[in-house]
């Protein structure tokens, strides 16, 4: 019953990130009625910064240092996790629903075969420690609750911002190195490298804030706009198919069923029409404001906060109207 | 060049008539519609008579995603600041089979089209046709994409813009008088509160419809169609006088306007938007008909300029299917003979004149330019409205008195040059 | 090369989804084929038109089968159904399995899929059917280059920080992205002769599944109850004329909302 609940400490060059603390907090909460043990999951090389900021924020690490672990690879990360999930028997395995979630989860489960549910956007357990979760379907059209069967662990990818990052006085996480042994000739894929997409902005899905625009803007060269109110608010910059089809902005920026899920706190969306594909990448977040010259644009029906107006005088007032009161 | 024996273009309501029409011939009938499904782009307003039709198609309809059967139907005439509504109800409208139904065309023209299919058609989703095939004056394919494909007869089910009928030289170029522009929401409401609102018993409808001051006194109306789980709403407004609104942002105003009258938002309170749509609808009458035929193809639906506007009541749909069939009935006629040239699809034109849609249309073709007299949409919805007010009206002064003088006002208004000419017009309907 | 393409017919994002019980979902019937499976048959036809082979897709149905006509329309050579009323109620895993039975003793190059369902939107299959044949698998590629001779192929994958560019050898499964490329649109004329085309069926007892391993009695992860999204409250539009609105959108996002 003391079996432990683990998230799996996803980071980037050393920092670990949002959606790590995030789920660590979720989990103290959880093992307040448990009574379990959290356990953050670290792999990589050259992880001591990021050890020393999980240590208020668990109960223990489990440390597995090894230079085939990093960069990612589904199949070091499996080949290093599966005997440790074996041994451990985790009651609970949570990690982000992120591009390295969402690749390595499911593979995992298969072979455990055991539950695993995606991209979830709401958690609790009960004093059993059985999980129950929410998730979308059909692009969030519908959720379903759902809950696990007996097979352990119960696995979840969870989206951001499901949980609140808290701070945890006090505690203090013991760090328990795992010595992993890999064996190159086993791993079959290799990362040749890595293109960083470039400016230091947060990716979309991780963004706190994401201000988009879609084909009201009219040209890529229009997008500055965008940027700069971006800038004001250190914001992600979004976007529609329809720009993205043009060639306008790159595919990751795209936000709906066929790009990306965001669950922002505010997301800003210019010149958008609000086609249902896009809106279903928009559903978990918190508030939406829409900005379109047409009265019937559909966006208005999601949004919390609606202007009819012209994106090209709206949007550098509102960077302006911004820069003033956050200054002060 | 690969060949078929009769493409349809156009999966709307004329097409898949057609196609049906076609579907026991052991011919290889071809749909090609440009939208991702049948019913994907379709506009209507929303109602459909039955009774026309079922001498052309019975059985098809008993499996038909209609909406609801109207029992109810209601004229509003609107005023600045008033309104007075009649309200028909008959025995009559309760007794199968009903005598109209409420439809949306994004269900009703995919249920179709997946008969249609079931029935051996190809209908081919997402193809565009982009030009005709002609040989020697006469029309012998068509073009999607980088594909040309052949067939005996080209049935052209493009709908209002027809751009078949022009390519084929079948009509002069199009005039904005022969238009007039359509503005509709889709806005979802569950079943009960519909039933509640109109006072309908289940599964009934009513239909409602609007003149006066909600096209600021331009030619048209508004109308109000009850579906299961939804209302149809919307305006309809002559491109003629659209043309003379400014700012033209104004046009999308007018539904807002008429959304905000109390009489509508009561009736749509706390429903959901849940589509909105804008589409041309025929205003010219017969005197715009194209030539329905010519070599190798036929003209059907609103591609035929085959459509009623009677101001109360818009009618196409009735239309569109009854060509679609009458085209099918001549096609087969030609496959016997083996002969697809004018002289033999001729047969289609005289069809037509013997069913309920040329005769129709020749009764009302004085329709069109009654319907260009702005009074009808300003002065005479404003009259009736305030006799009403007047008479309903109770005040502190006695009320004899007043209602003499309003008496005088009115008589002032009705019995005058003017409007004895509109009656002489209205005669002629 | 030979490709097998995983394919499925999914409800069209637009189509209405209603809640009829606790655990019965009503689907307005509009279906197409799922978005990135198109992806995937485009990447397999443009290998075999390079390298040549023979591209199957392959679909766990036992009532629809308009992806497996979409694949062949667009050029697919061949296409199977896995099709048994037993399959019922399986989840991705359920499905995973079977496709693992099916394809454990066919020779492949390659296994192509989506990234992930239109329906369940879970992004499972294509991953858990590597994970069972004990392939590699990379998710939700951008990119695709295959060297036949040295069975190796280099992919791009989308992670949040860039692209990851990896090579990978054959066999192997990759889930497809858009981005990708563009599907093509198939001819009229192949979409009528895929419409009579002939499709193998094979079920399950013919692959030898322990009925306990598909159909709901196979679930980790069962649903309790359907719920309709979190709604939110109707939209303020703010009506004051510029820039008076601006300053009342930034004055209602710091102290109505909270989010600044
Ligand atoms: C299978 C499938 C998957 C899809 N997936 C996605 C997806 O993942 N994400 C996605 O976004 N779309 C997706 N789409 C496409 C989607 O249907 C829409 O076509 C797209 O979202 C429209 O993008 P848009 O709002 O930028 O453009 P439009 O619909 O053209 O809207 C532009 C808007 O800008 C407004 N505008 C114009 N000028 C101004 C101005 N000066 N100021 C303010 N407003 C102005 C206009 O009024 C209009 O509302 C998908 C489609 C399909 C079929
Ligand atoms: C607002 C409004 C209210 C109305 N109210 C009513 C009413 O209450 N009752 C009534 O009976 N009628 C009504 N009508 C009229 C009625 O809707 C039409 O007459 C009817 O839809 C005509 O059907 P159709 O099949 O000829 O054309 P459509 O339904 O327009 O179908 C034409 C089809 O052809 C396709 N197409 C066009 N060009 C091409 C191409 N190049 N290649 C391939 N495909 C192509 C289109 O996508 C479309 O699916 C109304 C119309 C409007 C706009
Ligand atoms: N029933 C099925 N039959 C064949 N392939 C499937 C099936 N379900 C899912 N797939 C494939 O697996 C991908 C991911 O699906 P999912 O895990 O359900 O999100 C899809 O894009 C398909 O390529």
């Amino acid at each position: 019953m003391a079996k432990e609940i683990w998230v799996l400490a996803e980071h980037q060059e050393g920092k670990v990130k949002g959606i790590t603390f995030e789920l660590l907090s979720g989990s103290i909460e959880f093992s307040k009625q448990t009574g379990q043990k959290v356990a953050a999951i670290l792999l990589g090389s050259g992880l001591e910064e990021a050890t020393k900021s999980l240590i208020p924020f668990a109960d223990k690490i489990y440390l597995l240092e090894n230079p085939l672990l990093s960069p990612y690879t589904s199949d070091a990360y499996e080949s290093a996790l599966l005997p440790l999930l074996k041994e451990h028997e985790p009651s609970i395995f949570l990690g982000g629903a992120t591009s390295t979630g969402k690749d390595l989860f499911p593979r995992l489960a298969m072979h455990l075969e055991t539950g695993y549910a995606p991209d979830c956007t709401e958690l609790s357990v009960n004093e059993e420690g059985r999980l129950t979760i929410k998730r979308p379907l059909f692009g969030g059209k519908v959720f379903a609750e759902m809950v696990f069967s007996e097979a352990r662990p119960q696995m979840a990818t969870v989206r951001n911002h499901t949980f609140l990052i808290r701070e945890n006085p006090g505690r203090s996480a013991e760090v328990l190195p795992i010595p992993t042994r890999l064996d190159p000739s086993s791993l079959k894929k290799r990362v040749i490298h890595l293109e960083k997409s470039p400016g230091a902005r947060l990716d979309i899905t991780e963004a706190d804030i994401v201000v988009a625009a879609g084909r009201g803007i009219k040209g890529p060269e229009n997008f500055k706009l965008i940027e700069d109110l971006a800038e004001v608010l250190n914001a992600s910059v979004g976007t529609t198919r329809a720009v993205v089809d043009e060639g306008w902005r790159d595919l990751k920026d795209q936000i709906g069923k066929s790009g990306k899920n965001i669950s922002a706190r505010l997301y800003m969306a210019f010149g958008i029409s609000g086609a249902i594909h896009h809106i279903l990448g928009i559903g978990t977040c918190k508030t939406i404001v829409a900005v379109d010259t047409d009265p019937n644009a559909l966006i208005f029906n999601y949004a919390d906060y609606g202007i009819v107006g012209d994106l090209f005088k709206i949007v550098p007032a509102l960077t302006e109207e911004l820069k003033r009161v956050l200054a002060s | 060049m690969e060949k078929v024996d009769v493409i349809i273009v156009g999966g709307g309501l004329a097409g898949l008539s057609c196609a049906y029409e076609l579907s026991d011939s052991g011919m290889t009938i071809l749909v090609l519609e440009r939208g991702d499904f049948s019913g994907s782009k379709n506009v209507t307003g929303g109602r459909l008579y039955l009774r026309p039709i079922l001498k052309y198609l019975p059985e098809v309809w008993k499996g038909a995603p209609f909406e609801r059967h109207v029992t109810k139907e209601r004229i509003t005439f609107m005023g600045k600041g008033n309104s007075t509504t009649f309200e028909l109800y008959s025995d009559r409208f309760q007794e199968e089979p009903y005598p109209s139904y409420t439809l949306l065309r994004a269900k009703f023209d995919r249920w179709f089209s997946d008969l249609v299919s079931e029935k051996g058609v190809f209908v081919i989703p997402q193809k565009r046709v982009d030009d005709l095939i002609k040989e020697d004056g006469r029309v012998i394919g068509v073009r999607t994409g980088d594909e040309e494909i052949g067939a005996d007869c080209i049935v052209a089910a493009d709908g209002i813009l027809s751009f078949l009928s022009e390519k084929a030289g079948l009509r002069s170029p199009f005039q904005p008088e022969q238009f007039a522009v359509g503005f509709k929401e889709i806005i979802q409401l569950d079943s009960r509160t519909i039933e509640d609102r109109f006072g309908l018993g289940e599964g009934e409808g009513a239909a409602q419809l609007f003149i006066g001051s909600l096209t600021r006194g331009r030619m048209g109306g508004g109308f109000l169609y009850t579906n299961r789980e939804s209302l149809s709403l919307g305006l309809v407004i002559g491109i003629e006088s659209l043309n003379h609104m400014e700012p033209r942002e104004e046009v999308y105003r007018l539904l807002d306007e008429f959304k905000e009258r109390p009489e509508i938002k009561n009736l749509i309170k706390g429903g959901e938007i849940v589509e909105y749509s804008a589409h041309l609808l025929a205003e010219g009458g017969i005197h715009y008909m194209p030539k329905l035929y010519t070599d190798g193809m036929l003209l059907v639906g609103d591609a035929a300029g085959l459509g009623l506007n009677m101001l109360v009541t818009v009618r196409g749909m009735e239309y569109a299917i009854v060509s679609g069939v009458l085209a099918g009935r001549t096609i087969k006629r030609a496959k016997e003979r083996n002969d697809f040239s004018a002289a033999s699809l001729s047969e289609y034109e005289r069809l037509l004149n013997e069913s309920f849609i040329l005769q129709e249309m020749k009764s009302f073709q004085h329709v069109p330019s009654l319907l260009s007299n702005p009074r009808l949409f300003s002065k005479y919805p404003q009259l009736i409205c305030d006799l009403f007010e007047k008479l309903m009206w109770v005040d502190e002064e006695p009320k004899g008195r007043i209602y003499q003088s309003k008496i005088e006002e009115l008589k002032r208004q009705l019995f005058n040059w003017e409007t004895f000419k509109d009656w002489l017009q209205f005669r002629k309907i | 090369m030979d490709i097998f393409v995983l394919v499925k017919q999914v409800p069209d994002p637009e189509a209405t989804i209603r809640i009829k019980t606790d655990t019965e979902l009503e689907i307005e019937n509009k279906y197409f084929t799922n978005f990135f499976d198109e992806i995937a048959i485009e990447a397999a036809l443009r290998l075999k038109e390079k390298f040549g082979g023979k591209v199957t897709v392959l679909t766990v149905d036992h009532r629809r089968v308009d992806a497996l006509r979409r694949g062949i329309s667009m050029g697919a050579d061949e296409a199977v159904q896995i099709a048994d009323p037993a399959l019922e109620g399986s989840d991705p895993f359920a499905i995973a399995r079977i496709l693992t039975a099916y394809l454990k003793d066919k020779p492949f190059d390659l296994i192509l899929a989506g990234r992930q369902a239109m329906d369940d939107d879970s992004g499972i299959v294509g991953i858990a059917l590597a994970e069972a044949l004990n392939i590699p698998h990379v998710h939700s590629i951008i990119g695709l280059e295959v060297d036949p001779s040295k069975k190796e192929a280099k992919v791009i994958r989308e992670v949040e920080n860039g692209k990851e560019h990896l090579t990978c050898p054959l066999p192997a499964l990759f889930t497809c992205q858009k981005g990708l490329n563009t599907p093509r649109i198939p001819l009229v004329m192949n979409v009528m002769k895929a419409m009579k085309a002939q499709i193998k069926k094979v079920d399950s007892a013919s692959l030898g599944m322990e009925p306990n391993k598909v159909g709901s009695s196979s679930l980790q992860v069962k649903v309790l109850r359907y719920l309709p999204p979190p709604k939110r409250p109707p939209v303020k539009m703010i009506k004051e004329d510029y820039p008076e609105n601006v300053k009342i959108l930034v004055r209602l996002l710091r102290e109505e909302a909270k989010v600044l």
